[in-house]
Parts: structure tokens; sequence; C-alpha cells
């Protein structure tokens, strides 16, 4: 049974899992990375994902646009980044403690949301998914068609992410900025530009990209909100940005590690192979560890990572 | 800041804060989650008012009611502790959540390997048990932080994950299942394991009690010997600690083991005076409250126990509050973020000031 996973057929579909499942802890690392180059380290990362999934659950529900629903949850999610930036940068809160707090905040409220909406649990209603848009003539491509050009419109959106936060980052002004924020705000607050409102940006950036993330978790995926349904994938998303050494493309390497992992055991379960699935299950949190572990090869941290700047201060 | 600009006004950083300081910063917190929670009880359509008495009267409304309030906040203050201890070292230990687990797990297994004998050795064993099985698993994460600079947060973040599998796993056709039983739990627990009950008629038993004594022996620890003068050195200046000679790999290993030891025993009070049989899925929860309860209780042990018996209160009053007005109890979980969200703010608010400028030009 474990021969045929290697199967050119199955190990196709394996791979356009992986790179379907990739979506959302891209969407959610690559915002996390802008934020953590701008020296905010956002741990309420679980939160703002779990914000998206439920808003674009709901507004793709009551409105009957999954389009709708990506921007209302890319909304929630800013709102939410909002809050987390003013705690953290206006009030200088300790980063990892607010963090949580909002991680804690939004597992309360949406299901308090679900619960006081649809007091009947077995009458939840699902959503229209988003479906595959194949791209004409790639999705050809013998092997590699299916598993880059036959997906949904939010896993292109991600995969050409990668490239645009990398442009963003390295060939413009403001991500020159960010980029230095990160390492050394008082040479650009000497220069009259403001340290609080690049970061500002940056974490909200970060916000609307986990709130898109997660959104694609139940509008591209699996059109029902069950709470906490996140499931750490956030804490992964923290994961990726430090395996991927703070840049895209490293982090989407990341990424597809941890979702091939994930396509893998759902085909294993497919298959028949009799594996607990608990065993599988945790194989993403135990990679986490043992990717941390040997990490130290990979990458330097912004240097002032997590660290709030403020004037009179060094 | 611009806008008081030309006002003649400034907001400054205050030097030092006072005591005022942190009551009105807890009573900003109140009344602000006092008013976000009406507006979350007029958004479920239910009238505010009668929503607040029901989780009054639930939580003290008589003897038994306060007996149960007592009984949620036990593994809080315990969960509270864990974190509070440290976070004192400003090492960020999020695996409360998993070492509650991990403390249940391992009292479960040496309590079933005793086999049949009576309370005095039960109970002791139970004890010993849920302490060694957290101080285990935190010692884990410990062991990756001061060993492999594993970043705190995330190895017991994942943990966390790690050990709700580990359990599902056992109970889940395993050796712990219940014989001829369909759910993932484990049998009823014998009679003599039963934590003792206190009050007779309330099920508040002997963890509560513990629970406080625990909670005023780290009071002394903290304060009063040399590692808790390390404790909160390493808080406060890790680099200075390390000048003076401590290992700062060993302190991080034993922070995290006596922290995972207070919170294993929270999951194996659970287990033996509450639940009485280990089940997936009914121990979620604990670890992630004691740290909200941690920082309200300004991460010492007298402001964890308050902390704690406050929303001890409100998760009981929370079923009444459900049954009579229909509001739903999740709510409690919600509301508790907002009392944290709103000190945060008020707490870190309280460090500035508004002073009238002398001079203005």
């Amino acid at each position: 049974m474990w021969t045929d996973l290697l199967e050119a057929g199955i190990m196709a579909s394996v791979l356009a899992a992986a790179v379907r499942i990739a979506t959302p802890i891209l969407f959610a690392a690559l915002g996390e990375l802008v934020a953590e180059r701008a020296g905010v380290y956002n741990m309420g990362l679980e939160g703002m994902m779990l914000m998206g999934a439920f808003i674009g659950w709901l507004a793709t529900y009551s409105s009957g646009s999954a389009l709708l629903g990506l921007g209302a949850a890319m909304l929630a999610g800013v709102l939410l980044s909002l809050l987390f930036a003013f705690m953290v940068i206006t009030l200088q809160i300790e980063q990892i403690v607010t963090g949580l707090a909002l991680n804690l905040f939004a597992s309360g409220l949406t299901t308090y949301w679900l619960r006081s909406a649809f007091t009947d649990m077995g009458s939840i209603p699902g959503i229209t998914i988003l479906r595959n848009v194949p791209i004409p003539f790639l999705s050809d491509i013998p092997f590699v068609g299916p598993i880059l050009f036959d997906q949904r419109i939010v896993t292109y959106l991600a995969l050409l992410s990668v490239p645009a936060v990398w442009l963003f980052l390295y060939h413009s002004r403001l991500g020159l900025e960010i980029r230095c924020i990160g390492e050394n705000p008082k040479a650009l607050d000497i220069k009259g530009h403001s340290v609080a409102l690049r970061q500002y940006a940056a974490v909200l950036f970060g916000g609307a990209m986990a709130g898109l993330g997660g959104a694609c978790l139940t509008v591209a995926a699996t059109a029902h909100f069950v709470p906490d349904m996140v499931n750490g994938r956030g804490w992964l998303g923290l994961v990726i940005v430090i395996a991927g050494a703070w840049t895209p493309s490293r982090a989407l390497n990341a990424a597809l590690v941890f979702s091939f992992l994930d396509a893998l055991q759902l085909q294993i379960q497919g298959v028949g192979i009799r594996v607990p699935y608990q065993v599988l299950l945790a194989m993403p949190y135990v990679v986490a560890i043992v990717v941390m572990m040997l990490r130290r090869k990979a990458g330097r941290a912004p240097a002032r990572l997590g660290i709030p700047y403020s004037r009179d201060q060094s | 800041m611009t806008l008081l600009a030309n006002s003649g006004w400034r907001i400054e950083r205050r030097a030092s804060r006072s005591s005022l300081a942190l009551i009105s910063a807890l009573l900003a917190a109140g009344t602000g989650a006092i008013l976000c929670c009406s507006l979350l009880f007029v958004a479920a359509g239910a009238d505010p008012i009668a929503a607040f008495a029901a989780l009054a009267k639930g939580s003290l409304g008589s003897v038994r009611a306060i007996a149960d309030t007592l009984v949620r906040a036990t593994p809080l203050i315990l969960t509270g502790l864990a974190t509070a201890l440290a976070f004192r070292a400003r090492l960020w230990n999020i695996g409360a959540e998993g070492q509650v687990f991990a403390g249940a797990m391992f009292a479960f297994w040496c309590q079933s390997a005793i086999g049949a004998a009576p309370a005095y050795i039960q109970i002791p064993v139970i004890v010993l048990g849920g302490l060694c099985g957290g101080a285990l698993f935190g010692g884990l994460a410990g062991l990756l932080k001061a060993r492999f600079q594993v970043d705190e947060v995330i190895a017991t973040v994942m943990l966390n994950y790690i050990i709700a599998y580990v359990l599902s796993l056992l109970l889940q056709q395993g050796p712990w299942t219940e014989p001829g039983g369909f759910f993932e739990q484990t049998a009823i627990v014998p009679d003599e394991a039963k934590l003792p009950i206190l009050i007779e008629k309330t099920r508040l038993h002997l963890g509560f009690v513990l629970a406080l004594v625990l909670a005023a022996i780290l009071h002394v620890v903290l304060h009063r010997s040399p590692l808790g003068y390390e404790i909160r050195a390493a808080g406060s200046n890790l680099r200075a600690l390390q000048f003076q000679g401590v290992n700062a790999g060993r302190l991080v290993l034993v922070v995290f083991v006596l922290s995972g030891a207070v919170a294993g025993l929270a999951g194996a009070f659970e287990l033996y005076g509450v639940q009485h049989r280990l089940k997936s899925g009914t121990l979620g929860g604990l670890g992630y409250t004691g740290i909200i309860i941690a920082i309200l209780g300004q991460l010492s042990p007298r402001g964890v126990v308050i902390a704690a018996l406050l929303f001890g209160a409100l998760l009981n009053g929370s079923t009444l509050m459900q049954i009579k007005t229909g509001v739903p109890s999740a709510l409690i979980y919600a509301i508790e973020a907002i009392i944290l969200m709103f000190f945060l703010i008020a707490w870190a608010a309280s460090r500035f000031r508004l002073r009238r400028l002398r001079h203005v030009d």
C-alpha cells in the first residue's frame, strides 16, 4: 500500500493538494513576515486567521458572494490588527501578551457569535465554496499542469503574493524603510520619518493577509465554520516565517513542506494505510519543533523584533 | 500626541505608578468589560440585567453555588500560578494547557498502576503523579528552550497540540479505553481515588485547599528564597544575573519544571476531584484561561487567587445564565478575553499622564 503513494498519478494529486493546502498558511506567513521585518511580533496570527475564517464564512453566507466574504474577512483582519497595533505600538504593551490576548478574544467571540446566531447546532449552514479555475493551456501540461494551474483563484493569488512581497520589501522605498525599522528604527526617526506609522502599515497588512488566509479555510475549503478550526495554522505560520529566515521565497518552501505533510496524511488515510489518525494529525506540530531545533543555520531575526521603539530609549 | 502639540498640554510617561493606578486600571477594565458584555447580551437578544442577575445567582446564590464556584476556580488558581511563575522570569510558558493534560494522564497512569489501595495511599500517589507528569512535560519545553534554543512560545503551543492527540490516541482503542465503551474515555475511577469532599452535599474537594496552600508556598518561594530572587531577577535583567554566575539554562529548566508541575496538579485535581474519568476534550481551555488570570493577577500568587475566584464565579454562573436567558455560555470565554484586553489597555495607559506645560511658545 505504501508503494501506491509513489505512483505518478497519486503523487500528482498529493502535490496538487499540497499547493492548495498551502494557501491559507502562505497568506498568513507572508503578512507576518512583513510585520516582523518591521519589528513587530504578531502572536495574534492564530486569532486573526480564526476571525477571518468566521467572518469570511458568515459574509459569504449572508451575501451569497465568496468575493464579498473574502473582502469582509480581510477587513476583519485589518480591524483586529488595528487594535493589536494600537496596543503594541502606541501603548507599547508586551507583544507576546497582547497577541495571546487577541487569540483568546477571537476564539471566544467567534464561538459565542456562532452559538448565538445559530442556536441549533445542527442547522449551521454551509456555503458554496470557490471552485477550481483551470488556466487554459497551462493546465494541460502533463503532471505539472494539474498541480500548479488547476487551482482556486486564491491559491494563484497566494503564490503570486510571494514575488509581490519580495518586490515590495527589496525594491520599493517603503519596503526598504520597513526593513530598516526592524534593524535600526532610529535611523529612520532621525530622518524625520514616522516609525510608528510604518509599523502600523506593516501590522495592518499582516492582519489583512491573516484574515484572507483564514477565510480560505472556509470559503475555499470546508464550507462550514467550526469553533477553533484554524487549529494551530497561525502558529505554524509563525514557524514558517522563522524557518524561512524572514524571506518570502524561503517562507514559500517552508509552507510547502508543511502542506505537503498535510496532503500526504490525507492521502495515507485515503489509500487505507492503517496508521492511527492522531499520529498523522500530530505530525506537523512535531515537525515544527524539529524545524525549530535545526533552524540555527537558517538566518537571523530582525534585530529589533519584539522590542517597541521609543525615542527616549536606545 | 501631535494632536496636543500646540494646545499647551502634553502626554508624558510617568516615572512610577501608584497603587491608585492599578485600582483605576482594574475599575476601568471592569466597567469596560461590563459595557461590552451588555452589548453582546443585547446582540444575542437577551435582557442584560436579567443575564447579569442569573450570572450572579448561579455563582453566589447558595452554599452549593458558592462551593461550585470554588470548584471551578481550583484548576484556574493552579494554571494561573503556573503561568505567573514562568512569566515572572519572562519565560513565556503557554504550555499550561498541555501540562494540565500531562498531569492528569500521568496521575491516572500511576493511580491505575498501584491498583486497589486505601485512600491514604491513592491520594498522595495522585498528587505526586500530577506534579511529576506536569513537571516532565514542562521540563521537555524547558529542555527545548535551554538546550536547543527553540522559542518557548512555539515549543509550548506545539506541545499543547501534540499531547491532546496523544491522549486521544490512548483513549481510542488504547489500553485506557473503558472496557466495552464507545467513547474516548476511561472507566470511572474507584471511590478510594476520588478526592475527599470538604463540605457535604457539595462538590468542593480537597484540591481547593491544596491549591491555596500551594499559592502560599509559591508566594514565599518567590519573595523569600534565593530561587525566587533568581526568577524575579531573570525577569528584569537576565544579563546581570548571568554576570553574577547564575546558569541561565539551568534556571530556564527549573522554572519550566516547577511551572509544569503546578499546572499538572490542576489536571490531576480535575480528574480525581470533579470529572472522575479521563476524557478527551474536557480538560481543554484551563491552561489558556490561566494566562489571563496570571496577567490580571499581576503575576503575583495573591492576585492570581483573586482573579481565579472571579473567573470561577463567571464560569459557574454562566450555566444558569444560559438556562434562564438563552445566552450561550460560550460568552464567558469572550468576556474573559475582553476583560484582559481592557485591563492591558488601562494598565498601559496609566503609564502616561496629561500635563500642562508651563511655557508654550
